[in-house]
């Protein structure tokens, strides 16, 4: 324990005894307000509270995978004996890591611990880099992603790029090679950068999807050449005409127990930064070998007697990435359960640029969430081929209430089948205390 | 027969599921057993194949992508766009295309950028400061006379304020939400048989009225189709 003052330490302990008091009436522990208070009382404490780990901070930033990685780096090191200080999902803004801070904390407003895992909201990090000068950032991807909130995915990198740049030389910033989009970023940086691809021509897709966000070079804006493309925009890139090109990346393969490319990518980048805090390959495999996914997040639940996955997805690209995995597993049955409540972003739209004609006729299909019918209309918009018998899609159900709609495609899914359940983020919320909370049984 | 409908930019006006309007357009002909087809217009793309497509769709942007289209658009695409409205073309422009076949648009800094002038109409940006008018939008059509009452619906998200010149005719009147510039109650244009509108949603899949008015501008009388699910979508954001 180093640095802290003693005005941080009170307002640590003072957050925390609020936050134990209001959980043990029942009002819920809160995963982001603890922080926010500390954040108005002492602006700069996020400064403060990091300069109590020994081992520094890692944080991880991207569209899709942030959770999932970031688990992963935990386990990785908590394999090893590190004490980690890592914020719940979701609560991946400034308040949300000052209150895992604070809940970490002991009763004199210390926080003792190795190293600090966050994942980090797009739009966040450069205001957490302007507290925060972390060990490691971890550069996932980019995709499109809530722009009635985010923003557009093109301003985020001018961004991120302002901040990275301010970045002093210890810090190693380790990036996706494929997501033309953010490679370029390794360039501004002062410190070491660190690139992790995939090199294996099996797993390109045979159609571009449409959900694409930068196939144009971000050095010169000519039109990228892939020699493959693995989803969305992600793939072996380069410019014809300024040369630019994907940087060459220091890890291409790891054995992955998880399906879906997107989880081999969260597996590469979680090893690479291990990899840079020189842990030895025997000990990350170790590790990993056991990983469970984070809630949500390709989670098995079995209810009623039936098997129930359930696939957190929340934007295009991360759509088509559950889709394609989903129908690789041979998924006959599908729930699909669209919200638009502020976690999922107030505009649907996107749901038009996912590629339902990816499922096939025969598959069962179920539509449910507050944006029902919008789902039910983008399914039967995706008709089948372009054949002269056109025909529509028959969707099985469509249910506006997310209990029963989980209960009808329950007891729909033959025994011998898995229901498979795609859903944004609060829809997924919704569906996974349906069924944990057993109000279904 | 086969209608082509011309999407302008796919790869890179297409922002906010534009992809949906093409789609619709599309599978209404499919339905009713009519030919048709997407026509890719890129920047590679030649004036030819535009000029010989039936019904012109242009969608939404982000800022990098806007500007390589909208050189390729101001040079190329939009004298013959122009050129294809003037003579009673169907076209839907929606959000940046909106703006983009308007005289100008005026950012907040800097000087006025070109619009292509196929559309009476001009945007102003009123400054950072300002907030961007972003939501859940319904209103009411008035123009083209032959979809009046018909109530759309869909999600808006812009910075710019667009005021119609004396030539524009307002598509809608905004029953919920902000249109055109959040202040004269009035969404969208129409121009011929050319409509522009901030209504993404996409606009098409929940207001498949206008995706028939375009498409019977093409081929005369449509059959009807059976748009309960349409009509429930478009219940939902009321």
């Amino acid at each position: 324990m180093k640095g802290m003052g003693l005005i941080d330490r009170l307002v640590v302990i003072f957050t925390k005894l609020v936050s134990v008091v209001s959980t043990s009436l029942g009002l819920g522990a809160g995963e982001t307000w603890p922080g926010e208070i500390a954040l108005k009382l002492r602006p700069d404490i996020a400064r403060e509270l990091s300069k109590g780990l020994t081992d520094g901070t890692i944080l991880v930033a991207g569209t899709n995978g942030k959770t999932t990685t970031s688990l992963m780096i935990k386990k990785i090191l908590e394999g090893i004996g590190e004490s980690v200080v890592h914020n719940a999902t979701g609560a991946n803004l400034l308040n949300g890591v000052v209150s895992s801070f604070i809940r970490h904390a002991d009763w004199l407003g210390r926080v003792s611990a190795d190293v600090g895992i966050f994942e980090i909201d797009e739009n966040s990090l450069p205001v957490i880099l302007r507290y925060i000068t972390p060990k490691r950032v971890l550069l996932l991807n980019l995709f499109r992603d809530q722009l009635d909130r985010y923003g557009e995915v093109d301003v985020i990198v001018e961004k991120w790029e302002r901040e990275l740049s301010k970045l002093p030389k210890s810090t190693e910033v380790i990036v996706n090679s494929d997501d033309p989009g953010i490679a370029n970023l390794g360039q501004s940086v002062k410190g070491k950068v660190t690139y992790f691809g995939v090199s294996d021509p099996s797993k390109y897709l045979k159609v571009k999807e449409h959900a694409t966000d930068s196939t144009f070079c971000p050095r010169c804006g000519n039109r990228l050449t892939y020699e493959g493309v693995y989803y969305s925009h992600i793939g072996i890139w380069h410019c014809d005409k300024c040369k630019n090109a994907r940087p060459t990346p220091s890890i291409t393969s790891w054995p992955s127990s998880l399906p879906g490319v997107y989880n081999l990518y969260n597996t590469l980048a979680a090893v690479t930064v291990a990899r840079s805090l020189d842990l030895p390959d025997g000990e990350i495999k170790q590790a990993l070998h056991a990983f469970v996914p984070a809630f949500g997040r390709q989670e098995e639940i079995v209810a009623s007697g039936k098997t129930i996955k359930l696939f957190l997805s929340k934007n295009p690209a991360g759509f088509n990435a559950s889709l394609r995995t989903v129908l690789d597993m041979g998924a006959k049955d599908v729930l699909f359960v669209l919200n638009d409540r502020i976690p999922d972003g107030r505009d649907v739209s996107w749901i038009w640029d996912v590629d339902f004609e990816t499922v096939p006729q025969k598959a069962n299909v179920y539509v449910s969430g507050d944006r029902v019918y919008d789902l039910a209309l983008r399914i039967k918009y995706a008709g089948v081929s372009k054949q002269k018998t056109e025909k529509r899609n028959e969707i099985v159900m469509i249910e506006p209430n997310v209990e029963s709609a989980v209960k009808k495609a329950i007891s729909r899914t033959p025994k011998e089948n898995a229901l498979y359940i795609l859903a944004t983020y609060s829809a997924m919320l919704d569906v996974r205390q349906i069924l944990k909370g057993r109000k279904i049984l | 027969m086969k209608i082509k409908i011309a999407w302008l930019y796919p790869d890179l006006m297409s922002t906010y599921g534009d992809r949906g309007s093409v789609i619709v357009l599309e599978r209404r002909c499919l339905w009713r057993g009519i030919d048709a087809e997407i026509v890719p217009v890129t920047l590679e793309t030649s004036a030819a194949t535009l000029l010989s497509s039936d019904l012109i769709f242009m969608g939404g942007a982000q800022d990098r992508q806007q500007k390589l289209a909208g050189n390729d658009f101001l040079r190329h695409k939009g004298p013959v766009v122009q050129k294809m409205v003037e003579k009673g073309t169907p076209a839907l422009f929606v959000c940046a295309a909106y703006q983009f076949v308007g005289k100008y648009y005026k950012p907040y800094q800097g000087e006025p950028i070109h619009g292509a002038g196929i559309f009476d109409l001009y945007t102003v940006h009123p400054g950072d400061q300002e907030k961007r008018l972003i939501g859940n939008v319904a209103a009411e059509i008035v123009h083209p006379k032959d979809l009046a009452g018909t109530i759309i619906v869909g999600f808006e998200n812009h910075g710019g304020r667009t005021h119609l010149g004396p030539k524009m005719k307002p598509l809608a009147k905004v029953i919920k939400g902000y249109g055109n510039n959040g202040a004269d109650g009035w969404e969208g244009a129409v121009y011929k048989n050319a409509i522009g509108s901030y209504f993404h949603g996409p606009l098409l899949p929940k207001n498949p009225k206008i995706a028939d008015w375009l498409l019977s501008k093409v081929v005369g009388p449509l059959t009807p189709l059976d748009d309960s699910l349409e009509e429930k979508a478009n219940q939902a954001v009321r």
